[in-house]
């Protein structure tokens, strides 16, 4: 699928559900679990709060913020007319005459923050709910996308060979995420959802601190660069010093997890399945109650910035897979004995499987202390 | 660009900005809202000035809500579950921390509410009617403390540290990005917190955030880079070219006529009138429209939270921002931070001259 085989997706689904005019809103605060649908209407990411109206006679109008980015907007997008704007939605009331008279659907409304919902609902009061609309059209990636999520994969394993290569005792977190994620904008990578921690015994991976890696410490890495907006993922775990063999035990185990959810994760079957399947593993070893919240919430997750179908592998997404949908398997478990192990790999489906797309899969990895 | 998620240090150094200097702020905040007796403060990883203000935390992945009180033990609700608390807590003063779901049964009546714009609308409806007083606060805010100056001085040290590696690098031949990676580097080499950074491609036509590896080299090259430390920002606009810029030697000669009439108590319009009077024949650059300058510490945008009033005032520090444009082929936009004392000013950072010579 490319982008304008999306776009006319988009618009027979409009049609299907007598839309006149379909918005698209975003704040500009661009988040991995929130979908954009500003991006996946026009494939512009915005500097501030942006709108997209896509009129069901074919014509495309767009919103940005500030008003100087207009000309990015338009090169990006050189079929959709811009209007730059110091507020989205006074610039937007202005495109749209007769706001009573025409049927609206909004997309990503309930994402945005309530100073600028509170509005939108107020000037459009009869607009319906539109997210399906955009998101359903959004659930496999476009043949860019792909590419783009390949070579995301890509910056995300020569950053974490250079995490292997400078994570050393005395470095902060901050330090060394810092390091990361300016080493992998130096490979093309505009943006990177880092988390990066280090303990003796993690109950999470979370964002960075000051703290200080110590020998010992196992460090924990979501490494997910995005290139030309589009996200990639690898989770990682690396030891400072040698692993125990518990611990390269229970990371094979969690490794062992992972691969059978990959398996599993085949078209036709639902994301609950991928999901089944981790847990299956972990469950056989006797670590069923460690497969549930507080410790886990999800098995793995789409990947955006633009959509971010099909969605969490949970048990309750019934998402059915298809070829070319993208997302991510990371198992990420909690285990009593060695605290959280991360491993996961970015995956694409094909006409048969999922296909990882990385060239080196999550193995433990020890650092010199 | 905002990024997806903050990556940088921001613990709480207590040296650097003790207890009491937060304590105090609270106090003021009661001092201006006599009548209530709990606030809500709410902070997103976008917008969470007012947040960072009270508690030095600045959620770096999912909101927070700090509950502060006049009798009570002031508590901080981070979003994202138990598990992120221990990344949290280094990162404020306040020791009563817990996971953000757990806000719900801790709310009281008579809250006064910080940040509800930001909020979102499930959470807002949840707060009920509470009377938001985010635009009180940030008369509050805009007059620095010692401490804050010298977060300040620190952000613009880095700013100067930044601007000099790309200066540097762009006289070695290197590309624009690698030019603009280069002055990132510097400011990361430094400690900041965080470093943002837009550049022309189109010779200061327009400004580009990071997209993608640009190999080329530009002159001149229009730079806008925005550094943080201990909470706090600075920004700064240059250009640097290796040829005779008559934009910039335009926007550099209107920085330096405006500077002195930024002083406590001077007219801001004053300020706007020689500019407009003093630019032609050019016309004022599409980024710096409407924002000769703003007021400036915790946020780069909350530009309705932060435009100068009708006078400059003491004890604020303010960004500003110079910028020409012949509508063609030249443009220019350039910068100042300044420190307003009751009896002078402080000039934190400037742009230098534009003109650099290639190795």
């Amino acid at each position: 699928m490319n982008f304008q085989e999306r776009l006319a997706d988009i618009y027979q689904r409009m049609r299907d559900e007598q839309l006149d005019i379909l918005i698209g809103l975003h704040d500009g605060a661009h988040f991995i679990e929130t979908p954009n649908p500003v991006m996946v209407m026009s494939g512009f990411k915005s500097l501030g709060a942006a709108a997209v109206l896509l009129r069901a006679e074919g014509s495309s109008e767009m919103v940005v913020t500030p008003a100087w980015d207009a000309e990015r907007a338009a090169e990006c997008c050189p079929e959709t007319h811009i209007f730059g704007g110091v507020d989205v939605v006074e610039t937007l009331l202005k495109l749209i005459d007769g706001r009573s008279l025409v049927s609206i659907g909004l997309a990503g409304l309930r994402f945005l923050p309530s100073e600028i919902a509170y509005r939108i609902t107020a000037a459009f009061p009869q607009a319906r709910p539109a997210d399906a609309i955009v998101f359903d059209a959004a659930r496999i990636k476009t043949g860019v996308e792909i590419a783009n999520a390949r070579e995301a994969t890509r910056i995300a394993e020569r950053g974490y060979q250079h995490l292997l290569h400078i994570a050393r005792p005395g470095i902060s977190e901050d330090e060394l995420a810092v390091t990361l994620k300016w080493h992998m904008k130096t490979l093309g990578a505009e943006d990177n959802f880092l988390m990066l921690c280090a303990g003796s015994h993690n109950r999470a991976v979370q964002p960075s601190t000051g703290r200080r890696l110590q020998a010992g410490d196992i460090i924990l890495a979501e490494i997910t660069p995005s290139y030309g907006g589009q996200l990639a993922q690898i989770c990682r775990t690396v030891v400072i010093g040698p692993a125990s063999d518990e611990l390269a035990r229970k990371y094979a185990l969690v490794v062992h997890a992972m691969n059978q959810g990959i398996a599993a994760a085949v078209p036709g079957v639902a994301m609950a399945e991928v999901c089944r399947a981790i847990n299956s593993v972990l469950e056989a070893e006797g670590y069923g109650e460690f497969c549930h919240p507080p410790h886990i919430r999800r098995r793995g997750h789409g990947l955006g910035f633009g959509s971010v179908r099909p969605g969490d592998v949970a048990l309750d997404n019934a998402t059915v897979l298809e070829p070319d949908m993208v997302f991510m398997v990371h198992p990420n478990q909690y285990l009593p004995q060695t605290g959280y192990l991360l491993c996961g790999e970015p995956v694409v489906m094909t006409a048969q499987e999922a296909e990882p797309l990385t060239e080196q899969k999550a193995a433990l990895a020890s650092v010199p202390s | 660009m905002h990024p997806t998620l903050l990556i940088g240090p921001s613990d709480w150094q207590p040296e650097r900005m003790p207890k009491a200097e937060f304590l105090r702020r609270i106090e003021a905040l009661w001092q201006s809202c006599p009548d209530a007796s709990r606030a809500l403060v709410y902070g997103s990883p976008r917008h969470h000035a007012e947040l960072a203000y009270l508690t030095n935390f600045v959620p770096k992945l999912e909101p927070a809500v700090a509950l502060l009180s006049r009798s009570d033990e002031p508590r901080l609700f981070v979003g994202g579950g138990a598990n992120m608390l221990g990344a949290a807590r280094p990162l404020t003063w306040m020791e009563n921390l817990a996971p953000l779901k757990e806000l719900e049964s801790a709310r009281t009546s008579a809250c006064i509410l910080i940040g509800g714009g930001y909020m979102s609308t499930m959470l807002r409806r949840s707060v009920g009617d509470a009377p938001d007083v985010t635009s009180q606060l940030w008369t509050q805010m805009r007059c620095k403390s010692s401490c804050e100056l010298g977060a300040i001085r620190e952000s613009c040290a880095i700013l100067g540290a930044a601007m000099e590696a790309v200066a540097q690098a762009k006289q070695s031949g290197a590309s624009v990005t690698a030019a603009i990676l280069a002055g990132e580097r510097a400011a990361n080499d430094r400690g900041a917190q965080d470093v943002r950074t837009l550049f022309s491609a189109n010779g200061g036509r327009t400004l580009q955030p990071f997209g993608m590896l640009i190999e080329r080299t530009v002159d001149p090259l229009q730079l806008y880079i925005a550094v943080r430390q201990l909470n706090y920002w600075a920004e700064g606009f240059a250009l640097r070219s290796e040829r005779p810029c008559p934009a910039a030697k335009k926007a550099d000669a209107l920085l330096h006529a405006v500077l002195p009439l930024i002083k406590a108590g001077s007219s801001t319009s004053a300020a706007a009138k020689l500019l407009t009077s003093e630019r032609a024949p050019y016309q004022c650059h599409p980024v710096t429209t409407g924002a000769l300058a703003n007021s400036f510490g915790l946020a780069l945008e909350e530009t309705r939270c932060t435009d100068i009033g009708t006078t400059f005032e003491a004890g604020e520090v303010y960004s500003l921002k110079i910028g020409v444009t012949d509508g063609a082929y030249q443009h220019a936009i350039t910068s100042a931070m300044i420190a307003l004392r009751e009896d002078g000013s402080d000039i934190l950072w400037k742009s230098e001259s534009p003109i650099i010579r290639a190795k």
